[in-house]
């Protein structure tokens, strides 16, 4: 039966249209159910078309659930019966995704997840027993906590070759290996410590646990499947509101988050009301820097390496990218928005400017945002526990792009972006062709292109960079490239460019040097060198998401480089393709701003080296010739800004047809080329047949047709010059003599010779 | 009289007038004609010989060959070279024919001399007709055209002679530019200093010309606008010309010229602007360089500032001349496109401080660090002149290396050139625009190859010396040479 419902809900992923009429049917019918469906939320400002809606739902009808629990190590939202658990696949996220069933045996349940391999699932049943099911056959056994002071507070699966699974104590992490044909744990190690509460997230592999009076003092492994990393201890800031008070930090004011490939812990200060970060390095952790809050319950979640903090309280979301040391927010605070929920008046993208609670009307009562029912789960979902709900964040780079006005910095966050690779670069390009449309200072289009052109050449040379890295290091630090191998960046540069989301998004904490590409591959130099192979391997999960079915993923090291865009970066070609080319024609007038942007642009990708397309300097010679600046193309040919290739010389040709000393450009250019057929061609063209029949000889052209010379030379009405003509080239040309072409000019040259005898 | 006191003792080696045919007419007021004359002090029954000699040859002339009168006419102690510089305004060098080395000349260089005199007096004045239309008299036309050349002629001037250039110059080019050759990098940086330079005042149409030394790294003027202000930048405003500053002209000539031309000009109470004045361009702090040729402004304190003509549109345009080191920034404003006077010519310099400093200093950097001084242009065994008609540009051997070459070697070249002149002009005249090629090897008396190559309007000179006597090893030279400097242009077989 909730079968049944999954596939109607799998049916509304179609056009809005019909999924509303279809949802308006579901509702009115089965009104009790339609507290299953979920919606999606997206971050967003108040401009939003209509079908950018996205349908993402996913339905959690079950009998008699036992509470939600969310497995981060598989993505899996898990909810216990009595008997059973349900679980449901939120990677690829899928609003029509099917559950899964196992049986279980009766009792408590505090905390569940399902093996890496997905066959054992394991249940915490009290704090001092976690019961383990096989899901193959059914079996079942304990691991129980021997010392009664002792509590288990948590555990988590993990990668780590030593270990299958971690118990957090009190007294520190137990870590077990499983053996298959014993179906046993066996304890593998002990970290003794004292542990107040305990933070783990399987995207960082990074267990953070806190002690002390405070619960400010942090030890911290990273257990990857590079082994295991102790991170140094340290101390977290709080402010103190007096003297005395020495307020207690808890579970719920830290987050551990990803972001391009790097590890942070946010903290909140309730007393400062600051959200301060801290970052991992290897041997280190360093604060970086705080941002402001709003509320008292915050809440974080990271999409697309945007950093969302939730000042639930304030009901909206602020928008970080601490991708640079830069700690402003992206933009101004942003409400959240439920799309794709149907309800009667769905026209909700009808511009509601500047309200803060949005669409609340057009949203069941059961979809309230911000609802006290929510619990933010890593890294880009929510569960609605009252409601039943599962939203997933979206985040609009339209609406973005729309409320910004400081371009090159856009610009660099929308390169950034790997999880709408297609709108990212359709925005970019949008946005550098307005901004050069508008007569922008050519200061700020300079930079612009800057940031573009740099992207571009990360991009592509990430991936012989990576290959490089993994030859002489240990095979241990992970993968991921293993598929992609290098791609000369000179002749393939679009398909590069997957390499680099994979190098972006591992996960590492070791300090990244500025150079991105270098980023998980560096050391800091304190470290031995013994100690490298904790690279982390792990692939952020949110790159996955947009790759839709067919791409497993989660622990494979999988190389997604396949057809599809992975990133945003512009090659020079589609920067004239979809830039100046569509520009220039829009342009009219004085030529000089859009040519000082092609230097700019020229300088930029010159100083990187990287290959222009010949449209361009086709482009550039074209817009001078119009305005008549020959002196300028001289000088440009000259000085090899435009650089040589036949295109260029055919368009010096044709933009000489005014202006004699261009044309000769060209042929110059044709001749430098060697291209001696057309400069033959041409010099016969222009009357000089006789330095073409030199240079005929010199080269050995032999493809321009005799008759052409001889045409030219009997166009001068010389007789001696036909008659050398004929001689060479019955000379030079063997089987000259048999052609129609001599026989004729023969006959014409004695016909002249006669004439003039006579 | 003035100058004249100073070349007395040369007077009658070199002669040069300006005359304009369509006036003066009737008898009596033959002396009307007379637009300049030097000497000066030279007796107007001389003068007016001359004048009428000349006017008379290019009559007769005429009267064969209406579209181009007479070039040059050679008698036996004189040449007379003419130069038509307006319609029936004319130039013309008289120069004595002597035993000297020094009077061996080519007639061609004379006449570029000619020619670049009067673009230069265009660039700064306008034209002699328009002047003499303004003011029919002509006595302000006299005080110009007065100050200009014998400014001019200054530079000539060795001791208390005039020195023109003779045969000494064969491998070098009045009249072109010459270009500091740079790489891609450096070409993209230039521009983008071009495009900021050429938007310091909204819409309007500048335009800018970069020099580094002596040599022209970019420009967006039309070329003949590139050269007449190259040349004088060469001549007054270039770093090397500034730091040699007022010892490299006598001071008995300023003495003495400037109350002679306040007798010519003064009475107009007309302001005679004297831009070839030796010493007159001044760097200021802010790196532009100031000048009062052009009067002061109302406040007396700056100089006014410049204004020239462009050759071919007419415009007038706001002369701008910033130096960082060796770099030489010469921007060029509409005048009609600055706003309110003083202030609006403040507003551009203030924008060009502010916007492109930075890059004028990486600029100079770079260009410095990649220049390897001046005999950057030398190729080892080869003394050459290489000229690029259509776009005016040339390029040789340094002045150094050239001197090197024995006189019989010169005195080849000179020769070749003379010839080779004569050709070009016929040429020009016979065909209709089709571009002749030309192959001259000699080898001269001591034994040197002089050389030169045409082809489709680029022009190669080359003397030999201590070269295999073989002409195949001459033209291999020639070939070798064409291959590495000139694209192969110069090697068709």
């Amino acid at each position: 039966m909730e079968v049944g419902r999954s596939e109607i809900l799998g049916a509304m992923d179609r056009k809005e249209k019909a999924t509303a009429s279809l949802l308006k049917r579901v509702l009115v019918s089965c009104a009790s159910q339609a507290k299953q469906y979920g919606g999606c939320i997206a971050a967003k400002v108040p401009k939003v078309e209509r079908d950018m809606c996205l349908k993402e739902f996913i339905a959690l009808k079950i009998p008699g659930p036992r509470g939600l629990f969310f497995d981060d190590g598989n993505k899996l939202l898990i909810s216990p019966t009595v008997d059973q658990v349900f679980s449901w696949k939120t990677v690829p996220f899928n609003p029509a995704v099917a559950y899964t069933t196992d049986a279980i045996t009766e009792g408590p349940i505090l905390s569940i997840r399902y093996s890496l391999d997905l066959k054992i699932i394991a249940i915490q049943r009290s704090s001092h027993q976690i019961q383990f099911l096989i899901r193959e056959t059914g079996e079942t056994f304990s691991q129980k906590c021997i010392p009664e002071s002792e509590r288990i507070l948590g555990f988590f699966w993990t990668d780590c070759p030593s270990c299958n699974i971690v118990f957090v104590k009190t007294s520190g992490l137990d870590l077990f290996a499983y053996s298959s044909d014993s179906k046993s744990f066996h304890l593998v190690e002990s970290k003794k410590l004292n542990v107040s509460w305990y933070a783990y997230t399987h995207e960082s592999r990074l267990v953070l646990m806190a002690s002390g009076m405070q619960c400010k003092t942090f030890h911290g492994f990273q257990l990857s499947a590079a082994g295991i990393v102790r991170l140094p201890k340290f101390e977290m800031v709080m402010a103190k509101s007096d003297a005395n008070s020495k307020p207690v930090l808890a579970i719920e004011d830290i987050f551990i988050i990803t972001v391009y490939g790097r590890i942070y812990c946010l903290q909140v200060d309730r007393i400062a009301m600051l959200l301060h970060t801290y970052r991992f390095y290897r041997d280190a952790v360093v604060q970086q820097g705080s941002l402001p809050i709003y509320s008292s319950w915050i809440a974080v979640s990271v999409v697309d390496n945007v950093l969302l903090v939730h000042q639930v309280d304030a009901k909206v979301v602020i928008l970080y990218d601490i991708f640079t040391d830069s700690r402003a927010p992206i933009s101004a605070p942003l409400p959240l928005l439920l799309r794709g929920f149907p309800g009667p008046n769905t026209d909700v993208r009808s511009s509601k400017q500047g309200s803060t609670s949005l669409e609340a009307d057009a949203v069941p009562d059961e979809a309230i945002v911000y609802g006290d029912g929510w619990k933010f789960l890593v890294p880009d979902l929510i569960c609605d526990h009252v409601n039943k709900l599962v939203w997933k964040i979206h985040i609009d780079l339209e609406a973005i792009a729309s409320c910004s006005s400081e371009v090159p910095s856009l610009l660099e966050f929308l390169q950034r972006r790997k999880l709408e690779v297609s709108k990212a670069k359709q925005l970019c390009l949008t946005l550098t062709r307005t901004t050069i449309l508008e007569h922008r200072p050519v200061a700020t289009v300079a930079k612009a292109i800057d940031v573009l052109v740099s992207s571009y050449t990360r991009s592509s040379k990430v991936g012989p960079n990576v290959k490089e890295s993994k030859t002489d290091r240990l095979q241990s630090v992970v993968p991921q490239v293993s598929g992609s191998g290098p791609v000369p960046g000179a002749n393939n540069r679009n398909s590069t460019t997957g390499v680099e989301s994979e190098a972006l998004h591992r996960t590492s904490i070791f300090p990244s040097s500025d150079s991105e590409e270098n980023a998980d591959i560096e050391q800091l130099n304190t470290v031995p060198g013994d100690h490298q192979s904790i690279v982390e391997a792990q692939a952020s999960s949110s790159q996955y998401l947009h790759l839709g079915p067919g791409c497993n993923r989660l622990n494979d090291y999988v190389s997604d480089e396949g057809s599809l865009i992975s990133s945003p970066a512009i090659s020079p070609d589609e920067m004239y393709s979809f830039v100046f080319a569509p520009i220039e024609e829009e342009i009219v007038g004085d030529p000089s701003y859009l040519l000082a942007i092609i230097i700019e642009f020229l300088r930029r990708v010159n100083i990187e080296k990287i290959k222009v397309n010949p449209n361009f300097y086709v482009l550039t010679v074209q817009i001078l010739a119009r305005s008549e600046r020959y002196t300028e193309i001289g000088l440009f040919v000259q000085q090899k800004i435009l650089e040589p290739s036949k295109e260029v010389a055919l368009q010096l040709l044709e933009s000489g047809r005014h202006n004699f000393p261009t044309r000769k450009l060209g042929l110059d250019m044709l001749r430098q080329l060697s291209l001696h057929h057309d400069y033959v061609s041409l010099l016969v063209q222009d009357g000089y047949y006789l330095e073409a029949l030199r240079y005929t000889r010199k080269f050995n052209v032999d493809t321009v047709r005799p008759a052409l010379f001889l045409q030219a030379a009997f166009a001068t009405n010389d007789s001696q010059h036909l008659s050398a003509v004929l001689r060479f080239l019955s000379d030079s040309t063997p089987g000259f003599k048999d052609t129609s072409d001599y026989s004729r000019y023969h006959h014409i040259l004695t016909e002249m010779n006669s004439c003039a005898s006579a | 009289m003035g100058l004249s006191t100073a070349t007395t003792a040369v007077s009658e080696a070199i002669q040069l007038c300006v005359f304009d045919s369509r006036r003066g007419q009737q008898e009596g007021q033959e002396l009307d004609k007379i637009l300049f004359f030097y000497p000066a002090d030279l007796p107007f029954t001389k003068q007016l010989y001359i004048i009428g000699l000349s006017e008379g040859l290019i009559t007769f002339t005429r009267t064969f060959s209406p579209e181009a009168a007479c070039e040059v006419i050679e008698a036996e102690k004189h040449s007379h070279v003419f130069f038509e510089a307006e319609q029936d305004i004319w130039m013309v060098l008289v120069v004595e024919k002597n035993k000297e080395l020094e009077a061996i000349w080519r007639i061609d260089a004379l006449q570029k001399l000619l020619k670049e005199i009067h673009s230069l007096f265009l660039m700064f004045h306008g034209s002699i007709r328009l002047l003499l239309e303004k003011e029919p008299t002509g006595e302000v036309s006299r005080s110009h055209l007065y100050s200009f050349i014998v400014d001019y002629l200054n530079d000539f001037l060795v001791g208390k002679k005039l020195q023109l250039p003779s045969f000494a110059d064969c491998l070098k080019e009045r009249g072109t530019v010459q270009m500091l050759t740079i790489g891609r990098d450096a070409a993209l940086e230039v521009q983008a200093l071009v495009r900021t330079l050429d938007s310091c005042i909204g819409n309007a149409s500048c335009h800018s010309m970069i020099l580094f030394q002596d040599l022209l790294v970019s420009t967006t003027l039309s070329p003949d606008d590139t050269t007449n202000l190259f040349s004088y930048a060469v001549l007054r405003l270039t770093p090397r010309v500034l730091s040699s500053g007022a010892s490299s002209w006598s001071y008995l000539i300023r003495g003495n010229v400037s109350p002679h031309v306040a007798q010519h000009g003064g009475n107009v109470g007309n302001h005679v602007i004297r831009p070839l004045q030796h010493g007159k361009w001044s760097k200021g702090r802010d790196g532009f360089l100031e000048t009062d040729i052009w009067g002061m402004e109302a406040s007396g304190w700056v100089g006014s500032t410049p204004k020239i003509w462009f050759f071919q549109t007419g415009e007038q345009m706001c002369l701008y001349v910033h130096q960082h080191k060796n770099l030489t920034l010469i921007l060029l404003v509409p005048v009609s496109s600055i706003p309110n006077g003083e202030q609006g010519i403040s507003i551009v310099r203030q924008y060009i401080l502010e916007n492109a400093s930075l890059k004028i200093m990486k600029l100079e950097e770079k260009l410095s660090k990649g220049w390897s001084g001046e005999n950057a242009y030398h190729v080892g065994g080869y003394r050459y002149l290489l000229v690029d008609d259509d776009r005016q540009i040339s390029r040789a051997s340094p002045p150094g290396k050239v001197t090197t070459l024995t006189k019989e070697s010169l005195l080849a070249m000179s020769k070749l050139r003379e010839k080779v002149d004569l050709e070009k002009s016929r040429a020009k005249q016979d065909s209709d625009g089709e571009e002749k090629e030309l192959e001259v090897t000699i080898r001269a008396k001591n034994n040197a190859w002089v050389i030169s190559r045409i082809t489709r309007g680029k022009e190669l000179y080359m003397v030999l010396e201590k070269a295999n006597e073989t002409l195949l090893y001459a033209s291999d030279m020639v070939e070798k040479f064409s291959n590495r400097y000139c694209n192969g242009a110069f090697s068709l077989d």
